[in-house]
């Protein structure tokens, strides 16, 4: 299952790999015509295909693409939630973004999604890397580490909670016991630092299952060669490993990023994005003004910082397509 | 590769030894702290492992909130969703792959959109069609918005780009309906891919939290994460233990069937970089 690299996961409608029954004098005739491979049916059979599509489409255009066409709309006009006479209002809900802490939101999202990018990428590649050493029994462990991505983020928030309890929490033992002041959440900079490490703790594991699919599509020979030739470990993955690594690693930032960027099940118990909004990102001032405040929330501001959120998330979208097509060049040639 | 020097792997062992551990702390603690009394909870000098474990508290918990319930809506809603999504996934994903048809450019890239936004974006806006059709608060306002994974389609498409056209043409001439051909030949090819998307799915769905919180209020309807914060709420400040004991109960479970689905997991997280 590590397809994803390989040319074969092209987005592109035809990418079936051709072969000689397709390039029959219909298909030759028509240049592009990447969209008749597959089987032409005849007769009635040519329905055959709306029906099985029918149901995805109908569910994604009316639960992501018509909502979002909505929500740029909505994000123009005044009025709250259940209101039905919309007054168009130019950029105001914009304007009361920033008005109501959504810079500082949109500052604090930065902030957590570097802090998690990083810490999820140099941890999961470090333990990647150990794990892809061949010495029995490594194998088996790397389940241990995929343990926190699958259990459920409310009730690793309640953990994470107790272990930044004042005096009793983990952390606050080790502190106290170094003679060290204690660290809380009810502190800014603690609390932000507090959701980065539970949020990379919770998601890194994904990272290293990436890495580790990435390492093995390595050319072995490569790497023996190097050996022989008295490349040490060191030089072996900084000179050889990493460089021919590069595409996966920005692939999986990508990936990291998208997911830094849709946190919120973890801020969300852990910190109420306090304190002082410290760890409010943009996804959590969405919920917020949609919901979170009640009548004082302003529906508006929520779906104009939703659509500054798709707007980043399409950014680092348009990237990763653009990473994928030219590690697949770089495949090809 | 037993080339590598004694020391060394003795070095990759500590290490990798070292980092389990970190990454598995969090998860003793609660254990020793769902298993501890009162008193140890507030002393910060007890002992990290209880001396006398409290086995009360698991049932102290248990009984303090509908867990079974919690249970039951969580499970009902995994399964259907996660069944709808394959069998929607499979159908177009099949669809894409095997036939070509007019406009299949056209619909295809707008399943692909699907992919590119990001549900949280539309969050408000799906919440207000729910309500405009009065689906707050019941069991399809949660389910049909999540029956449907435009990822499912793409994974499941890219699988049946793999397998031979050459089966279905063979089956046409003896005269197998179009579905038949689909069910009976292609689907049975696509199990690998199917128990591996199903796991990945099925974990995802059951630890999902952003859309039952906006969606449902009521307590009958909630599932165990929702449930978690109702019970977290009930608590005094001092009942670490029991917040410990009910989050141990919702973690068990997705260890179990992680554990005994460990390589369809890891299979499953591994298919989902194309996202």
């Amino acid at each position: 299952m590590t397809s994803w690299i390989q040319p074969r996961s092209s987005i592109a409608p035809d990418a079936r790999p051709r072969r000689s029954r397709a390039s029959g004098p219909r298909r030759a005739g028509r240049p592009g015509s990447g969209q008749y491979s597959g089987a032409r049916l005849h007769g009635w059979r040519r329905l055959t295909p709306y029906p099985f599509v029918a149901p995805v489409l109908a569910l994604t255009v009316l639960f992501s693409v018509f909502p979002l066409v909505l929500v740029l709309r909505r994000s123009l006009y005044a009025g709250n939630i259940f209101d039905t006479n919309l007054r168009f209002a130019g950029l105001a809900n914009y304007r009361l973004v920033f008005a109501t802490g959504g810079g500082h939101a949109l500052i604090v999202t930065a902030v957590f999604t570097a802090g998690f990018v990083a810490v999820c990428m140099l941890a999961g590649m470090a333990i990647a890397l150990l794990l892809d050493v061949r010495l029995p029994g490594l194998t088996a462990v790397r389940a241990l580490f995929v343990i926190p991505l699958v259990v459920p983020p409310v009730a690793t928030a309640f953990i994470w909670f107790t272990l930044f309890q004042p005096d009793t929490g983990f952390f606050n033992r080790v502190l106290v016991a170094l003679d060290l002041p204690q660290a809380t959440l009810s502190t800014p900079g603690t609390a932000l630092i507090a959701v980065i490490g539970f949020g990379a703790w919770q998601f890194f594991g994904e990272v290293v299952l990436l890495y580790l699919a990435a390492l093995k599509s390595l050319p072995r020979d490569v790497l023996e060669a190097a050996s022989v030739d008295g490349a040490g470990a060191w030089a072996r993955l900084r000179r050889i490993r990493l460089p021919l690594l590069r595409h996966q690693t920005a692939l999986i930032a990508v990936i990291a990023t998208l997911t830094g960027l849709q946190t919120f099940t973890q801020i969300y118990i852990l910190t109420n994005g306090g304190p002082q909004g410290a760890t409010q990102t943009a996804l959590y001032y969405v919920y917020q003004e949609a919901f979170g405040l009640g009548a004082s929330g302003s529906v508006g501001a929520a779906d104009a910082m939703a659509v500054l959120l798709f707007a980043i998330s399409l950014l680092v979208t348009i990237a990763q397509l653009v990473i994928v097509s030219r590690a697949q060049r770089a495949q090809a040639s | 590769m037993s080339r590598l020097p004694l020391a060394a792997r003795i070095a990759v062992y500590f290490l990798v030894a070292l980092s389990a551990l970190a990454v598995l702390f969090p998860l003793l603690w609660m254990v020793a702290s769902a298993l501890k009394s009162n008193g140890e909870i507030i002393n910060p000098r007890s002992p990290l492992i209880p001396a006398d474990p409290q086995w009360s508290n698991l049932s102290s918990a248990w009984n303090a909130a509908p867990f079974g319930r919690f249970f039951l809506n969580t499970a009902i809603f995994s399964a259907v969703t996660t069944a709808g999504q394959i069998a929607t996934g499979m159908l177009a994903g099949y669809a894409f792959a095997m036939f070509s048809f007019p406009a299949k450019r056209v619909l295809f890239y707008l399943v692909l959109s699907g992919l590119m936004i990001p549900f949280t974006v539309v969050l408000v806006p799906v919440v207000q069609l729910l309500a405009d059709v009065g689906w707050i608060n019941t069991y399809q306002g949660l389910i049909v918005p999540n029956l449907a994974s435009a990822l499912g389609c793409f994974l499941f498409r890219q699988f049946f780009l793999g397998t031979p056209l050459e089966l279905a043409e063979a089956a046409r001439i003896d005269g197998a309906s179009e579905w038949r051909i689909f069910l009976r030949i292609y689907a049975p090819l696509a199990t690998p891919m199917t128990a591996a998307f199903t796991t990945i799915a099925f974990l995802q769905n059951w630890n999902n939290f952003l859309f039952p919180l906006v969606v449902t209020s009521s307590e009958k309807l909630m599932m165990i994460s929702q449930g978690l914060t109702i019970f977290e709420g009930q608590l005094n400040q001092v009942s670490w233990n029991l917040l410990m004991a009910g989050s141990l109960i919702a973690v068990v479970p997705v260890l179990i069937v992680a554990m005994f689905a460990q390589r369809k997991v890891v299979d499953g997280l591994t298919l989902g970089a194309i996202r």
